[in-house]
């Protein structure tokens, strides 16, 4: 029997005391401390990452492998009661061991999400599927390997959790794989349910669950320890099949792919490689098939590679054919690709509840294949513009905007950079609106670099891709790149010499608005503000009708005493169909332009009412090392769309490289916004910024403010800024789920969290202070404010003075 | 109008809660003004450079075995036997007043003007005439599960020296981890868990030489002010609600003018938690917790007057400055009418800035909608755009996010 007395509830009682104690229970103030514990390593400096990522590890009985050992981002949720802790992790690639202790406890239950690992024991090298449980004995000589990211639960439980059981203690010498199904399956369930509300469960709640977790782990281990372990040439037999199956996965894009070239490969016969399937009941070209329209279902319901049309995927799996490809896809699954494509992304879009989720589809999302930084495209990429002169002089360059200048709603790697420009050189860049669309007449007309990078007509798109989604916009029909991001961004620039690890400060000397070249308009500065479907209000109009988007256009005066801004008119948006004949209910597509006969112009708004002007860029971003392609909406590690304000004239902003060349690109200008962005636009205005690029190299950041850099971190003449979010680093935590997940899950409470951890760390690393000191100035002198709510990764920003430290030597 | 002053005593102070049913310390006019003096609840965090030698705060933080002067101090329980001590500690802070408004009603708004705000020096013989304020990295600090740092958990309290020689700024003297203390009554209080325990400075050790080179600019205010709730008799002082309260914003202070909603008759007016600086969200759990004596000035707006002026609809805190109106979102804009019968002490467990976002972002709507008369559109875009929105405090259970209008937006030719 267990004792369940704290699950009771307490009775209702006048006696004081009894009150008295239920109050204090009640109350988080005083509370214990809980027993959840959220562990990032954005709270440590690069150097004590190892030893805190150590700990972490060490609490559930593992350590870092000798070989594969781990320093880069991490994030943990873990929670403990007598003797039961339970951790989910999230970490790059690394090995783990067993952390060697008494044999006494019981084994070690460790679960792969997303991505498969390799277990190597005694009996040699295993691949261990994604959702295929694990038993780890507590020492041995086994180790894992993770060869991307580490995700994975783990669930350890020693003795102390059983109370004097006499349960008997399972031993198992060696690990122990468990294939979904059954008895395993239902805990695999409960585990991986549990992992993902640990930090909401209730301490009651928890326990109950610990209690069940320790039960079943003990029943699945008597289990297995039953069981006698395969022996024989089945396993021999079952090891080819294994190596086989292993060589045709790599090799699925091959048309020719042939029985007889595969048993030459293994230096088998092809009668006896049929001989090995037909003791699975398979046979050989059935399974090769079988896995192709597996794999491509995979893909199509994953956004990390569908950038790519349908057409493409089904090449990538040795279909030549397409018409051949759609009939075997039906033929398999019961749908043509496309609308399974499409059904897929509908299904997750009202699964999820979210309404207005930006982005890619929840759960119409499988796994992310990586491809290490530079080893394709960015390689060969050759500048499409002109390389700056090496004279050794500091130079100035000027990027003008144009269509073949511009990448327009996602970062990428793998782009051509525009320009090559060295440390020290100033670069002039022009940045366009992508709501200049909304009244084309004031904002693009007559403009040679506007019309360029917006033409489009029914033949012809200037810049198609428009998002980082697939380019024949099979998931939602929108337009090629599916709106999955919408930012126009000039660039990108390659800096000289930059690699992974450094640092590029960019210093913002100028910022000036595009004026109106119109004739009628011409000299005078137009802006678009969308209150659009991601705006924070979207979900709670008070009037009808409900819900509704408006367009409101401002003027920019550059009035000497108060520069400011004022609105002319405001819409609400109509249907519009774009020249290719889609049409668009919502504001779902960047750059549609609006016909002025379609919606009614509504004169005399925000009457009386001026905007204070605080000129800044929305996004500057590095490319991101994670992915190819990078919705340019949640902000990140690499910068992108901050959507702060303080990035203005006389700001610097510090980026740390992700890739050689850095690649900066810039946009998103606004003429003015307010803390949060609401919603979900600022006064967004065409304008031109001329930056100062400095390049500090990693070996040179020591004793640097900007040393140890993992965040976009903001230097204005009067105060360091720096930036938190909701995920500070959303591709690496929830890797092929980033690009859906960070709109699902973005809170202040978190990015709140995010700006005390970077905050602490800048003061404890950069200004030398304890962690005492750091928390108590903190508290005193650092103000913390929202920076926005409406752009996936919400931000907050934590802002301290420079006169704190101006008798700091 | 005249001027009226109120001392500290153990009969002007209410210590951890607003309550309707206090004896009012002062009963004065709309236009009447009065000075008013306030002491930290963390005096006791130094004794000597806070408490000896001032007669107020020595009666009123008495305590010995005999003789408490100020028993109850918290909503709780005042009946033993006692966890931590009468009042239980369900609220904190030391709180001047009430103040009774003549005629004041439900529906009517307080206006509260801060005229001026003044440090109080020490008395004691080693520090006469120097202002020290203690800043505690609490147990209720946003930081608190979150250290890297061993020992973990740990309290650390950190004592600053107020200089107002020329710009006025705070620097740190010493700090020190809290270590289980023992109060008269012989309760141990191993965390900081009751207010006014004197910390025996035999049991600690304090570290020097910090935040050496550190200069924390002051930011005179007052972190809870506010009138008493009708919901219940005795309301903990730590959440901020519609009448106020800890609202622990720095911007209450000198030249401020904060607006409250009458909940009960006479408005009951107290203020307190006087802090030397504090930063936009209170990370820790405290500010520079200094005692602060403030002149103040009231102002009674009738319900009945208050349609087409700016007060109109008003039913939460608003403060007006020389620049700029905020208005006070929370994680429950009401969370006693919210959260039942054990709201005082279950709102902590409801702590989200995510809903005091959404609540600052209803409240402006509402003024820009009923006091400028913009359609709902227009507002919503000039909050995108005009409005800055930020964290207020994490540590108060009763989350809070600001939001701000610059005056000059409004004024046009």
């Amino acid at each position: 029997m267990t004792d369940q007395s704290h699950l009771r509830p307490v009775a209702t009682t006048d006696d004081p005391v009894r009150v008295a104690r239920r109050l204090l229970r009640s109350t988080a103030i005083w509370v214990d401390p809980m027993s959840f514990r959220p562990f990032t390593s954005e709270s440590y400096a690069q150097d004590d990452r190892p030893e805190a990522w150590r700990d972490v590890l060490a609490a559930v009985g593992l350590r870092p492998a000798a070989v594969h050992a781990f320093d880069g981002h991490a994030t943990a949720s873990h929670r403990q009661t007598a003797g039961v802790a339970l951790t989910r992790m999230a970490a790059g690639a690394q090995g783990i061991a067993p952390l060697v202790q008494t044999n006494e406890d019981l084994p070690i239950a460790l679960m792969p999400l997303e991505d498969g690992m390799v277990l190597k024991s005694g009996h040699g090298h295993r691949i261990v599927p994604v959702g295929h449980l694990v038993l780890l004995p507590r020492s041995g000589d086994w180790s894992i390997v993770f060869q991307r990211d580490m995700r994975a639960i783990v669930l350890a439980v020693t003795s102390e959790a059983l109370h004097g059981r006499l349960s008997g203690k399972p031993r198992l010498g060696e690990p122990r794989v468990v294939p979904p199904g059954g008895f395993a399956d239902v805990f695999a369930r409960l585990l991986d349910a549990t992992a993902r509300t640990l930090d909401n469960l209730g301490d009651a709640e928890w326990n109950a669950i610990a209690l069940s977790l320790v039960d079943l782990l003990l029943t699945l281990a008597h289990q297995l320890a039953a069981s006698a372990p395969d022996a024989g040439s089945s396993a021999t037999q079952a090891a080819l099949l294994h190596r086989i199956c292993q060589t045709i996965e790599r090799r699925l894009d091959d048309p020719d792919l042939a029985p007889a070239r595969v048993a030459q490969a293994e230096g088998i016969s092809e009668r006896y490689l049929q001989k090995l399937f037909e003791t699975v009941g398979d046979n050989f070209t059935h399974y090769v098939r079988e896995r192709r329209l597996q794999r491509a279902w995979a893909d199509l319901s994953n956004p990390a590679e569908a950038h790519r049309s349908i057409s493409e995927i089904a090449y990538a799996y040795g279909f030549g054919d397409s018409a051949h490809f759609s009939r075997a896809f039906r033929h398999r699954f019961g749908l043509p690709p496309r609308e399974f494509r499409q059904q897929e992304a509908e299904r997750a879009t009202s699964q999820h509840g979210v309404p207005g989720q930006r982005g890619w589809p929840q759960e119409a999302l499988a796994q992310l294949r990586a491809h290490p930084p530079g080893a394709d495209a960015r390689g060969s990429a050759a500048c499409a513009g002109t390389i700056a002169p090496s004279t050794g002089e500091r130079s100035h360059h000027h990027l003008p905007v144009e269509a073949s200048r511009v990448h327009w709603g996602y970062f990428s790697r793998s782009l051509a950079p525009q320009i090559e420009i060295a440390s020290g050189d100033t670069i002039t860049i022009e940045t366009l609106t992508q709501h200049a669309s909304d009244d084309p007449e004031l904002m693009i007309a007559g403009d040679a670099g506007a019309e360029s990078v917006f033409g489009w007509t029914a033949a012809r798109k200037n810049v198609d891709r428009r998002g980082a989604g697939p380019m024949d916009a099979s998931v939602f029909g929108r337009g090629a790149g599916e709106g999955f991001g919408v930012h126009i961004c000039t660039g990108p620039v390659a800096v000289k010499d930059a690699q992974p690890g450094d640092v590029l400060e960019v210093r913002i000397l100028d910022i000036v608005p595009r004026a109106s070249r119109h004739p009628t308009h011409a000299g005078r500065v137009f802006g678009s503000s969308v209150a659009a479907w991601w705006g924070y209000h979207y979900s709670e109009f008070l009037g009808g009708p409900k819900p509704r988007e408006v367009v409101t256009i401002y003027e920019i005066f550059d009035d000497e005493q108060m520069p400011h801004a004022r609105a002319l008119y405001s819409y609400r948006w109509a249907p519009q169909t774009d020249p290719f004949g889609v049409a668009h209910p919502t504001y779902d597509y960047p750059g549609i332009p609006v016909a002025p006969g379609t919606v009614k112009r509504r004169h005399a708004v925000l009457d009386g009412i001026r905007i204070p002007l605080r000129p800044h860029f929305g996004v500057i971003a590095v490319a991101p090392r994670e992915v190819d392609f990078v919705d340019s909406v949640p902000p990140s590690y690499f910068g992108g769309n901050l959507d702060n304000w303080r990035l203005g004239k006389g700001s610097t902003v510090y980026l740390p490289v992700s890739v050689p060349g850095a690649l900066l690109s810039v946009g998103d200008p606004h003429a003015t916004q307010g803390d949060g962005e609401l919603s979900g636009t600022a006064i967004e205005c065409s304008m031109t910024g001329t930056f100062e690029v400095i390049l500090h190299k990693k070996a040179d950041l020591a004793g640097r403010p900007f040393a140890d850099l993992s965040y976009p971190l903001i230097e204005t003449e009067t105060d360091w800024v720096l930036t938190g979010f909701s995920h500070p680093n959303y591709l690496a935590e929830f890797g092929a789920q980033g690009q859906s997940e960070v709109y699902a899950k973005s809170s202040l409470d978190l990015a709140m969290k995010d700006a005390f951890r970077k905050m602490r760390r800048f003061l404890m690393n950069v200004k030398g202070l304890s962690e005492d000191e750091a928390i108590a100035l903190m508290s005193a002198a650092v103000d913390f404010g929202v920076t926005q709510v409406v752009d996936g990764n919400w931000g907050v920003h934590a802002i301290v003075s420079k006169r704190l430290f101006q008798d700091a030597i | 109008m005249k001027h009226f002053t109120l001392p500290v005593s153990p009969k002007t102070v209410h210590w951890g809660y607003f309550s309707k049913k206090v004896a009012p310390a002062l009963t004065l006019r709309s236009g009447d003004r009065a000075t008013i003096e306030t002491l930290t609840h963390h005096a006791n965090d130094d004794y000597e450079r806070m408490i000896q030698g001032d007669p107020g705060a020595e009666s009123v933080f008495q305590w010995t075995r005999e003789h408490k002067a100020v028993a109850r101090r918290g909503s709780g329980p005042v009946e033993g036997p006692f966890i931590r001590g009468a009042g239980e500690g369900i609220g904190v802070h030391l709180l001047t007043g009430p103040v009774a408004i003549e005629g004041a009603e439900p529906g009517d708004i307080l206006e509260v003007r801060i005229l001026d705000v003044r440090p109080r020096p020490s008395c004691s013989a080693c520090h006469a005439g120097r202002c020290f304020g203690s800043n505690v990295a609490a147990n209720w600090g946003f930081h608190y599960h979150d250290l890297i740092e061993e020992p973990k958990p740990r309290e650390v309290v950190t004592i600053f020296e107020l200089d107002t020689s020329g710009e006025p700024y705070a620097k740190a003297v010493y700090n020190y981890v809290w270590t289980p203390q023992t109060d008269p009554d012989g309760i141990v209080h191993p965390t900081i868990d009751y207010p006014g325990v004197r910390v025996d400075h035999a049991t600690i050790r304090k570290r020097e030489n910090i935040l050496t080179s550190v200069k924390v600019p002051a930011r005179l205010h007052f972190g809870t002010m506010g009138l008493a709730p009708s919901e219940a008799d005795f309301v903990s002082s730590i959440p901020p609600s519609y009448t106020g309260g800890n609202i622990d914003d720095w911007r209450i202070g000198k030249g401020a003018r904060m607006f409250y909603p009458v909940a009960v008759p006479g408005a009951y007016f107290s203020v307190g938690d006087p802090h030397a600086a504090q930063g936009d969200s209170e990370l820790g759990g405290t500010a520079i917790e200094t005692s602060l004596t403030g002149d103040f000035e009231f102002i009674l707006h009738k319900k009945a007057d208050l349609a087409g002026t700016h007060l109109e609809g008003l039913d939460h805190p608003m403060l007006e400055t020389d620049q700029a109106w905020s208005f006070y979102g929370f994680t429950y804009p009401n969370y006693l009418t919210a959260l039942g019968a054990d709201a005082q002490t279950e709102i902590a467990n409801h702590s989200s800035l995510d809903q005091a976002m959404r609540d600052a972002f209803r409240k402006l709507r509402r003024f820009l909608m009923t006091v400028h008369h913009l359609s709902e559109d227009e507002a919503i875009s000039l909050l995108s755009v005009g409005a800055d929105f930020g964290v207020t405090q994490v540590v108060d259970a009763n989350w809070g996010v600001h939001g701000t209008l610059r005056k000059n937006i409004f004024r046009c030719d």
